[in-house]
């Protein structure tokens, strides 16, 4: 189910439970459930990634493919979201339910990734105006427990990690036609510097307090979040407000500064996970869905 | 503040060493039970050709000369006398609809219900409109099954004080296979907490009320907040609940109470990491079979 | 096509499989844990997950209900990177509406229906991997999903594509073998009562073959149906010895 529907009381409960540092679960506000993160799940992807944040299941997968670059942007590649909300994850998104939800994910994402910091797009460029590397962000919801973005971006981020894209190189013919060659070997292939590659964090308000990684029943009792995308330095690259209700300015900084905190932290476990991942190379025995 | 990235790990088979192999009969849809044709056939069978197949993957029950086959897991199949929690969905004309984790939305009708104070009196056309007064929409209720219906679906009452509205607490949804039936789903556990075992797989857990005062079906919110010992309490046994129910064991007061004791050790968020979980069952486990033993 | 030889002298396919030899199957029941049933199945390198809900009371509008029984629904879809070439749509389009009513009539045809009556059970398929044989995996998928969620069924029901090459015919065909062109048939079949659910035939196949064919198929898929069973039956004992009773 995507969502859940609360009795009033149960919402009080929820509610002073926040108030005072315990929630349902016995975490405190600024407590994370255990996440699992896997790369190298799908092979036909160019990189991919599976996450698993409490009940959320998130795959992501990207594709590299060749193509003409902007033309306001002649020497950039660049990226490409599309987020599905599969049936899967409820049975609310069947056929075109599941639709208004994943663009908005979707430009909550290129919001992002819009500046010049986060992902290096000259590195996708092959050649100026002509040939560069269009990246494939496909996300592909599997199952929903709640705090979604948190879960997407850590997935982009892990997916853009483990993306390998072959090193080509152009081949001037005596005519001046040119040609591409795509290197054969395998392991011959450029990575991508995801350093400064942000992560969102929601924080959601329950009534005076706001809560990180909220399961359903606590986005039941919300009334307002502020999505925070943050880089693993601490800089903010975007930030929204979604819900129904509103937030006053002191929430908000205050807000600002928690997912800033969380933020570095969420940063820095996920990218001791990623280089241990790489590091166990071969021996690394895969789980996939099987395990 | 505490964030925690890990590796998926790969499941353990094989590792429950000390339970005993079962030997029941397993059989998996299109199994052929029996070819005799004195025997009556229960769920999860059917006939074709006079021989008895099963339908479902499970266990099979033989009670006489009734077979049946018990699926591992399935929606909740209702039977006259279970208690059960339930949301209510819709406010329809003189009934409520409630859903029970079920196959059919379950009714609960308007003459079924406690009116405040206790009194006993034909429905009125005022009583019908006050419907949403009483339960409205997301409210939780608990009840017992009147009679079920020709197509399955339940008629809920609420006529006895220890029934209905739910005030404060937490709900945890299981599978209702896990649930046994037993002489009563009340419990006032000795940690300082309530619990109603919903046969239907929706546990509720809350705050034991303090004085036995004259409710008249919950009618009376009480929506002070709850002490913060009394939350702890609620959120362990919580999170063990989680930890039985995924390890699939049988959930009743004695496996509860002694899971609660066995996580005691540990703090109340780590009952959520996998590890911890299979300590605490391995423990409820093994108490539980020096107790019958 | 050149240099490219489906079936060499010695009876070797591409990826070294003789030509009634199925892929590797691997797979796990109880993937997820909202949901009433789910499975998921890895048949070679095609990856496939299926998710069941229900039965339960129809959403939306109640003149879809039937008085006599449940109404399946379903849906196809695939990811946007399972296939070579990225795909624009997950689904809504044409190939996959076709699955879509494919699984509909294929397992409404398995499921005790009448004992649901006004209910509704969801079955969602989602390839994650395609490379060939998808409509099959699926199905094998939703067979163990509609299990797992304890919803009676007459039979298994194991589908697997067969195609047809220099008068040999070639069970569990992969993307390549079946981007060569030629005549593929994809069944679904109940192994017991050996009655087909599914028959879905392209390209042309002179009607001297089509029994070879079809016996082909068949024992295909009651070689599917073994390994299925293997996995329940696995499933069923580890469970039944945690509830421990």
């Amino acid at each position: 189910m995507a969502w859940v529907r609360l009795s009033e009381a149960e919402k009080v409960y929820i509610a002073h439970g926040v108030q005072e540092d315990l929630r349902q679960d016995g975490r405190s506000c600024e407590d994370y459930r255990c996440i699992e993160v896997e790369t190298d799940v799908v092979s036909n992807t160019s990189g991919s990634a599976r996450v698993k944040l409490g009940h959320t299941d998130i795959l992501v997968g990207i594709k590299a493919e060749m193509g003409t670059p902007k033309l306001e942007r002649p020497h950039e590649g660049c990226v490409e979201f599309f987020v599905d909300c599969s049936a899967n994850a409820a049975p609310e998104f069947e056929g075109r339910g599941g639709e208004e939800l994943g663009t908005e994910i979707a430009n909550t994402l290129y919001r992002m990734f819009n500046n010049e910091s986060s992902l290096d797009l000259k590195a996708l460029c092959i050649s100026q105006a002509e040939h560069c590397w269009i990246l494939y962000v496909d996300v592909l919801l599997l199952e929903c427990g709640g705090n979604l973005f948190d879960a997407i971006s850590i997935g982009v981020k892990a997916a853009l990690f483990n993306t390998r894209i072959p090193k080509v190189r152009i081949l001037e013919d005596e005519e001046g036609s040119k040609e591409i060659e795509l290197s054969d070997d395998p392991y011959d292939c450029i990575r991508l510097n995801v350093e400064n590659v942000p992560c969102i964090i929601t924080l959601s308000k329950i009534g005076h307090r706001h809560v990180v990684d909220a399961t359903l029943q606590e986005e039941a009792c919300t009334l307002a979040s502020l999505l925070v995308s943050v880089t693993s330095k601490g800089l903010l690259t975007g930030m929204k407000k979604v819900g129904k209700g509103s937030l006053d300015p002191e929430s908000i900084f205050e807000m600002i500064e928690t997912g800033k905190r969380v933020g570095k932290a969420v940063h820095v476990s996920l990218q001791e996970i990623l280089n241990k991942e790489e590091s166990l190379g071969k021996q690394r025995q895969k789980v996939g869905f099987l395990g | 503040m505490a964030v925690e990235v890990r590796l998926p790990a790969a499941r353990k088979r094989g590792s429950e060493v000390l339970l005993p192999e079962t030997n029941r009969h397993l059989v998996a849809p299109g199994d052929t039970i029996t070819t005799d044709t004195g025997f009556m056939r229960g769920h999860g069978t059917y006939m074709e050709d006079e021989k008895l197949l099963a339908s479902v993957a499970g266990t099979v029950e033989r009670v006489n000369k009734l077979i049946c086959v018990r699926a591992l897991k399935t929606r909740y199949n209702g039977e006259v006398g279970d208690i059960v929690v339930g949301r209510i969905t819709e406010v329809q004309q003189r009934r409520w609809k409630v859903e029970t984790n079920s196959r059919l939305d379950s009714v609960l009708l308007l003459s079924s219900v406690n009116l405040p104070g206790g009194e006993l009196r034909r429905r009125s056309v005022e009583d019908e409109l006050a419907m949403r007064d009483y339960l409205q929409e997301g409210d939780l209720i608990s009840a017992e099954v009147q009679a079920v219906f020709s197509d399955g679906a339940l008629s809920l009452h609420t006529r006895s004080l220890k029934y209905g509205k739910l005030g404060q607490g937490v709900l945890v949804q299981v599978s209702p296979s896990l649930v046994k039936r037993r002489k009563t789903h009340f419990h006032n556990l000795p940690c300082g907490a309530s619990i109603i075992l919903g046969n239907n797989g929706f546990i509720w857990i809350f705050p034991t009320p303090e004085q036995r005062e004259e409710e008249a079906g919950g009618f009376i919110m009480n929506l002070e907040p709850v002490s913060l010992p009394d939350r702890e309490v609620i959120s362990r046994l919580r999170n063990c609940l989680l930890a039985l129910s995924t390890h699939k064991m049988m959930l009743y007061d004695t496996s509860i109470l002694y899971c609660y004791e066995a996580s005691l050790p540990h703090q109340i968020k780590d009952l959520l990491k996998s590890e911890v979980m299979e300590e605490i069952v391995m423990e409820t486990r093994q108490r539980l079979v020096e107790q019958e033993g | 096509m050149a240099g490219l030889e489906l079936l060499s002298d010695q009876g070797y396919r591409l990826d070294g499989r003789k030509a009634v030899e199925l892929r590797k199957i691997q797979a796990r029941m109880g993937v997820f844990a909202q949901a009433d049933g789910s499975a998921y199945i890895e048949q070679g390198n095609t990856k496939a997950l299926a998710v069941v809900y229900g039965p339960h009371e129809i959403r939306g509008s109640r003149s879809k209900a039937l008085h006599d029984r449940a109404v399946v629904n379903c849906q196809y879809s695939m990811a946007t990177f399972s296939t070579g070439e990225r795909k624009r749509r997950p689904h809504g389009d044409r190939k996959s509406s076709e699955m879509t009513l494919h699984l509909k009539q294929t397992f409404e045809a398995a499921i005790l229906t009448q004992l649901y009556p006004r209910s509704q059970i969801d079955i969602y398929v989602q390839i994650l991997q395609a490379d060939g044989g998808n409509y099959c995996a699926c199905v094998n998928a939703a067979t163990l999903a509609i299990m797992d969620a304890g919803i009676p069924m007459r039979d298994y029901v194991c589908a697997c594509s067969t195609g047809f090459i220099e008068d040999t015919p070639l069970v569990d065909l992969c993307y390549v073998e079946e981007a060569a062109g030629g005549p593929q048939l994809a069944l679904a079949l109940l192994p017991k009562s050996e009655q087909i659910a599914l028959l879905e035939m392209n390209s042309r196949l002179h009607e001297d073959h089509l029994e070879k064919v079809l016996d082909a198929a068949s024992k295909a898929c009651r070689d599917v149906y073994a390994v299925l069973d293997r996995v329940v039956r696995d499933h069923v004992q580890e469970v039944c010895t945690l509830l421990g009773e």
